[in-house]
């Protein structure tokens, strides 16, 4: 498909903002035709170091979270410090269709970017606005991350708990990138409200607010003072029809058998132990629900004794339901993740392969992602097309508030 | 504020079940949209029994889910395995401009309800399409689930787990209302093309391709052979400063000691061991790091025997950064939530309070909602509005097309 179909082509973005869920939105941006311009100050944004400085992150020779976070965006170094910046900036402002920002509510305020700020520079700007907390209350200021403000705080982590365990794990970016959607969303919902009106207007959201949308129900449902037990661990599930096994090669195979009274005999069947169907301690589903231990005892010890492969064509053999766990070196070769969609290739000959944003359009396709940009790689051409002469540019370098 | 709400005016059919595409029309409504939502006569959709059927759910007398995800919606029991509903359906189609499907492809080709099949009725409509797994390859007809498609196929639940402990646990809905998000950004790109064409359009996603996304950096990781991670739990830590340790009331305590080369002797003063600052076994960052067992062997215990609020005392103002694993009971009280427009009241005195999608306009506050229709609550209304007459809806009424 031409690229003169992306919908959001001719768009201009600035994206000045670091890490992961705000830098993602302004990717996906990217993807459908934006241009977007990265604003970093002279160090860069952290997110270029983070595949070493993270103790969670898979280690590789490629930089690909960078690369993930980064792709078609072009690279302009600006201390928004030095007040010599100003007139850069406002110049970037009254050229720019939407700013996107993460800055604390604080460091806004000192570095003049806040929304009332910016608006008089360009009444049609629309200001896009991640925080972790919110935009005020006690913890306003407080720097939010995916694992402390969507993961922690929300109460995710200790609802992702099995029973006496230690709280959830997050994946790294995990909550970061469900939220850089929400802040999409926003984005395009206030481009409807500048089509209708002419006016540019202020939109955000918060990891705290993504969070507490994902786990939605136990929210909602501790609104209505309800609350979900933790889940028992698998060695006492509520019912060992719906329960996880360790099979021999240490994979994991998700039993989510509804109908039991129908499927316990193939069931049985499958796992090599007909003589079970005919067993009165197992006979009814009450039964089973009532001795889940001792039934999932006798399935642990059976499922341990062959490896997932075999599972999955026994239970697919018996029309058993379950569910897949995959694991994350699984996932880049299975071609339903490629027929989803989400594992493109890409134009960067060191990172092949990477995970398109899940939006789908039967109009355009997404932009193919080439390398990120190096740090101030298109630093004078972007102050060029702005208006700056090379006179100004000089002089901007000079005092280290262009690189 | 109070400029008219950004999608007021666009009339959305929601042809849906259960949550992800539910969800996006709520987070419509609340904007504005006018969402009919068709579902079978009798039962209606599935969802408004999860309250009292699903064992994963918090047990309440009050329909709490309904509240989230039926909340500003119309409802039209219309039968459309009957051909006496197609008419019907065509004249919601005629005047829709937003429709939501998430029927596996099989059930759409047999209801006839593809885009190719609506397309001709009304070439202006955006065309809004959820799976589990794609429009393509080999798991395309496969019903997708949040804990299937999202966290299981897409490597979450493996990754989120402590070394050589079970899969990580998701809780109910938490990747359908993730999804959900990406689903309205879907439409809004959907809804910018037909006005920049003047032509409707197909947008859509997949639960497998929103899992892998929000997985993406360990994917991206995995996908050019990074070497994954492992958490180690708790108890075994590769640094027992930046740990998790539960307290006297079975509250999670995150120590997040990163600085324990300037925070160390502050420490063993605050946990009332000023004898470990000079213990030849911690003396300093290395020999911690490499005794991280052993020094989890002594704090442990300390940790274990106040309680969290008793730490927060000690801790507060030490300058030892520390966090507490939320727990979903307090978050619903927490002064932060408000501030960040988390929880929104309704006017359905059943449940009084609700969950406010997460995305936030300068310009508009989401809708306030009132208690959900019940199945087919407004049937007759909305033929009305098409023009049925009261023998036309007896007769649909009649033929059980109409509940």
């Amino acid at each position: 498909m031409a690229e003169s179909a992306l919908p959001l082509q001719g768009l201009k973005v600035l994206d000045i903002s670091s890490f992961i869920a705000a830098p993602a939105a302004a990717v996906v941006l990217g993807d459908w035709g934006a241009d977007v311009v990265k604003v970093e100050g002279p160090e860069g944004d952290p997110n270029r170091r983070i595949m070493t400085d993270s103790a969670n992150y898979p280690k590789a020779a490629v930089n690909y979270p960078w690369e993930m976070d980064s792709r078609n965006k072009r690279s302009l170094v600006l201390d928004l410090k030095k007040p010599e910046a100003r007139a850069a900036l406002e110049r970037l402002l009254k050229w720019a269709d939407v700013l996107i920002c993460n800055f604390p509510p604080l460091v806004r305020e000192k570095l003049k970017l806040g929304y009332d700020d910016v608006k008089p520079v360009n009444p049609r700007l629309i200001y896009a606005s991640l925080t972790g907390y919110g935009e005020s209350g006690p913890d306003r200021d407080r720097p939010g991350f995916d694992a402390t403000a969507y993961f922690a705080r929300s109460g995710l982590l200790d609802a992702q708990r099995y029973e006496g365990g230690p709280p959830g794990v997050p994946g790294p970016a995990q909550g970061d990138r469900a939220t850089a959607m929400a802040l999409v969303s926003s984005i395009l919902m206030a481009l409807i409200h500048r089509m209708k009106t002419g006016e540019g207007s202020w939109v955000g959201t918060s990891l705290l607010g993504n969070g507490l949308w994902s786990c939605g129900v136990i929210a909602q449902a501790a609104l209505a003072n309800a609350y979900l037990p933790h889940r028992p661990p698998p060695e006492r599930p509520r019912s060992a029809l719906g329960n996880i096994y360790r099979t021999s090669d240490d994979r994991w195979l998700q039993l989510t058998i509804v109908q039991e009274d129908k499927m316990w005999p193939p069931l049985a069947e499958a796992i090599g132990r007909p003589e079970l169907i005919a067993d009165d301690r197992f006979a009814q589903t009450a039964e089973r629900r009532k001795r889940s231990a001792e039934l999932a005892a006798i399935l642990s010890e059976a499922f341990a004794s062959e490896p997932y492969a075999h599972w999955g064509r026994v239970l697919a053999a018996g029309g058993i339901t379950f569910g897949v766990i995959s694991r994350p070196q699984d996932v880049p070769h299975d071609e339903q993740a490629v027929a989803c969609g989400a594992i493109v290739d890409t134009a960067i000959p060191e990172l092949p392969r990477t995970l398109s944003n899940p939006i789908r359009l039967g109009f355009a396709e997404q932009r193919t992602a080439h390398p990120a940009p190096g740090l101030g790689q298109h630093s004078e051409q972007i102050l060029r097309e702005v208006g700056l002469e090379a006179r100004e540019i000089a002089a901007l370098k000079s005092i280290g508030a262009v690189k | 504020m109070n400029q008219p709400l950004p999608l007021a005016g666009l009339v959305v059919l929601d042809i849906s079940t259960f949550i992800a595409a539910p969800a996006a029309a709520v987070a419509l409504a609340d904007y504005g949209a006018d969402v009919i939502k068709i579902e079978a006569p009798g039962e209606g959709d599935p969802h408004r029994h999860n309250y009292k059927r699903a064992a994963t759910y918090p047990r309440s007398d009050s329909n709490f889910p309904l509240q989230l995800d039926g909340r500003l919606k119309r409802s039209l029991a219309l039968d459309l395995k009957k051909e006496e509903s197609r008419p019907v359906l065509e004249k919601l189609v005629k005047r829709a401009d937003i429709m939501i499907v998430n029927f596996p492809p099989p059930a759409r080709l047999r209801l006839r309800l593809r885009w190719e099949d609506m397309q001709p009725i009304n070439p202006r409509l955006v065309y809004c399409s959820l799976t589990g797994y794609g429009e393509s390859g080999p798991d395309r007809d496969r019903p997708g689930f949040d804990v299937t498609a999202y966290f299981g196929r897409s490597g979450i639940l493996d990754a989120a787990r402590y070394e050589g402990g079970p899969p990580g646990l998701s809780l109910p809905a938490q990747g359908d209302r993730a999804t959900a998000m990406t689903l309205v950004a879907a439409i809004l790109l959907g809804l910018r093309h037909r006005d920049q064409t003047g032509e409707g359009c197909w947008v859509g996603t997949s639960l497998y391709a929103n899992g892998a996304w929000a997985n993406g950096t360990t994917l991206a990781g995995a996908a050019i052979g990074g070497t994954l991670v492992t958490r180690e739990p708790p108890h075994k830590p590769k640094n027992a400063l930046t740990n998790l340790y539960r307290t006297q009331d079975d509250r999670w305590l995150q120590l997040l000691m990163v600085r324990d080369d300037r925070l160390w002797p502050t420490f063993c003063r605050v946990i009332g061991q000023p004898e470990l600052e000079t213990d030849p076994r911690f003396t300093d960052r290395e020999e911690r790091r490499q005794r991280a067992l052993e020094l989890h062997a002594v704090i442990a215990p300390l940790f274990a025997a106040r309680t969290y609020a008793e730490w927060e005392a000690l801790l507060s103002k030490t300058g030892i950064p520390f966090g507490v694993i939320g727990r979903v009971a307090d978050v619903v009280d927490d002064e932060q939530a408000k501030h960040a427009g988390i929880f929104a009241d309704t006017t359905n005195p059943e449940v009084p309070r609700t969950v406010n999608n997460p995305i936030r306009l300068g310009f508009a506050k989401p809708r306030v909602s009132g208690k959900p229709s019940a199945v087919g609550e407004n049937s007759e209304e909305i033929l009305r509005e098409l023009a049925y007459s009261e023998a036309e809806i007896e007769a649909l009424r009649k033929a059980g097309a109409l509940g």
